[in-house]
């Protein structure tokens, strides 16, 4: 229960007080380093941790299937 | 925490959905021309706890990868994208598959003069025909044939934009194969975008069909083939040893290994993303995969020694006692059974980005995943990567990343199984560990594509290095590239 209440509060104050950005105003979100998109070319480091590492998935990479991996 | 995370989603969608869609841009090409990356890596390892052998032995490996992804404008609002892949790998540890010629004493490598419907041909490691110079370690490389693999994959993706850019959709499919694995997947996915652009939820599925081509130890493979007779095949000729290293044929691997019968494995995958504009320099985004597999689950060539039953080998009886360290040059102890694993596993990883626009010079990039699945493996991943602008088309990019994991509920070390346990596995990815990731690469664009190639002009290149130590004696490199280019 503990948990829930402390979800619903940080998702209500961290989503609740954005103000709206507009287009004009996203020079620095549009910003290539700032996409929230795995980049191609980190696409095979995230693949050798599919292989090495027991946890795969969340991260826009591999989730398990398509390789003998983990 | 399942219900916690559907209340987390839940506050997240009402937020998105009560904010009034007020955008009206401009239609811009979703991709202004063709573009064309090639990347490539090459990725080494090294340690000492091999699962081809049983929790001890080299893990050396190195892999060379290189690959082309064409990214196609067929108009305003759709994007065809073909990712071609191909991988060469040299695995010390998966030629231990076949651990008995490295002296190249086994002189009827590949012969095959029985009718047994497995024959693979071509398969070397599991038609071996020994001889009393046969010896092996799993400390050295064997000349097996899985040392050396190929993979190669192919996948189309069909990506589609509304006029209003606020809806996209996409479909996939993918092929990939390798010497003992073949997969064909096939996906699809929704974004939306609301409140004028800063907020968007989407959700994706993705299906693999997988199949196993299994290849097996040699020792268990041959006794099956024998009908466990030592005496036949492989075995002719060859001395087999006990733990005092006497000459003794009383080897039986566990149950009298029978090969598997369902080679398939599934993987269904449903992705849930939620981001979010925070200011006009921060973003967040927070996703959540849900992964069933079902088949075949483990790997057919890792070997499991139990600790409960005695101990047999093939080669010099006087490494016997050295056999777990390196100074083994010449001995190499038959396996009871290969790993064992549920054929199922749910996988829940949960991962969120935070990314930070400090000023034109530095950006902050970070990420966390929280993983969990119903084989008792939990872990945290925390990464943090530094863009720093040092000129108007250079960037660098300084990373850290550290990763931890609690180890499966059916791992065990190198004889520490019991042959009265279900399941079983001594590969070390599936341990415990903790490891630390320290990286550093360069970036270079030209948004003027002046240099040109043929007709495409370069846009940017990437060369990234990553240093990779865990808690235990394993340890990797990897070194990426990646060349952009666009049609003029």
């Amino acid at each position: 229960m503990m948990k829930k209440a402390t979800l619903l509060v940080i998702a209500t104050l961290l989503f609740g007080s954005c103000a709206v950005v507009k287009e004009y105003e996203k020079i620095n979100l549009n910003d290539p380093d700032m996409a929230l998109s795995l980049k191609k070319c980190d696409g095979n480091l995230i693949t050798a941790h599919a292989y090495r590492e027991a946890t795969v998935g969340a991260n826009g990479g591999k989730t398990g299937g398509g390789c003998g991996c983990n | 925490m399942n219900k916690a995370l559907n209340i987390f989603f839940c506050v997240c969608c009402a937020f998105a959905l009560a904010q009034t869609d007020e955008d009206q841009a401009y239609k811009k090409r979703i991709l202004e021309t063709t573009e064309v990356d090639f990347l490539s890596s090459y990725y080494a390892q090294k340690g000492d706890n091999a699962a081809v052998t049983g929790g001890i032995g080299t893990e050396e490996l190195t892999d060379a990868t290189a690959a082309i992804i064409i990214s196609i404008p067929l108009n305003d609002d759709d994007v065809l994208t073909v990712n071609t892949s191909i991988s060469a790998y040299t695995s010390a540890s998966s030629s231990n598959g076949n651990p008995f010629d490295i002296t190249g004493a086994s002189t009827g490598r590949g012969e095959d003069d029985d009718d047994d419907e497995d024959d693979d041909d071509d398969d070397d490691d599991d038609h071996n025909s020994g001889n009393g110079n046969t010896v092996g370690t799993p400390w050295n490389a064997s000349t097996g044939a899985s040392k050396k693999d190929t993979w190669f994959s192919v996948g189309v993706d069909y990506a589609h934009s509304s006029d209003d850019r606020d809806f996209s959709c996409n479909a996939s499919a993918s092929f990939a194969t390798e010497y003992d694995y073949t997969s064909v997947g096939f996906g699809g996915g929704i974004l939306k975008q609301f409140n004028q652009k800063n907020t968007s939820i989407g959700a994706s599925v993705h299906l693999y069909l997988d199949k196993w081509n299994p290849i097996y130890p040699t020792e268990l493979k041959s006794f099956e083939e024998v009908n466990g007779n030592l005496t036949h095949g492989f075995f002719s000729g060859v001395t087999l040893l006990d733990q005092s290293g006497n000459t003794s044929t009383a080897w039986q691997p566990h149950n009298g290994f029978q090969l598997i019968q369902n080679t398939e494995r599934n993987s269904y995958a449903a992705t849930f993303s939620f981001s979010q504009i925070l200011s006009k320099n921060a973003q967040l985004s927070v996703f959540v995969d849900l992964l069933q597999q079902k088949g075949w689950l483990g790997n057919p060539l890792q070997r499991v020694y139990f600790g409960d039953v005695r101990n047999y080998y093939i080669g010099n009886a006087a490494s016997i006692p050295v056999y777990t360290s390196k100074q083994n040059t010449d001995v190499f102890q038959l396996a009871d059974d290969i790993e064992r694993l549920p054929n199922t596993r749910f996988k829940i990883p949960f991962g969120m980005r935070l990314h930070y626009y400090l000023n034109e010079n530095i950006v902050f990039r970070s990420y966390y995943r929280h993983y969990s699945d119903d084989w008792g493996i939990r872990s945290h991943t925390a990464q943090l990567e530094i863009p720093i602008k040092v000129a108007s088309a250079l960037t660098l990019y300084p990373s850290f990343r550290y990763y931890t994991q609690i180890a499966a509920t059916y791992f065990r070390p190198y004889e520490q199984a019991l042959s009265t346990d279900k399941y079983y596995t001594s590969d070390y990815d599936l341990s415990s560990y903790s490891a630390t990731q320290l990286g550093f690469g360069l970036n270079y664009t030209d948004i003027f594509t002046k240099a040109h190639i043929a007709a495409f002009g370069l846009k940017s290149i990437d060369i990234k290095f990553y240093q990779y130590n865990r808690n235990t004696t394993f340890s990797s490199y990897i070194i990426t590239a990646g060349i952009t280019l666009v049609s003029d």
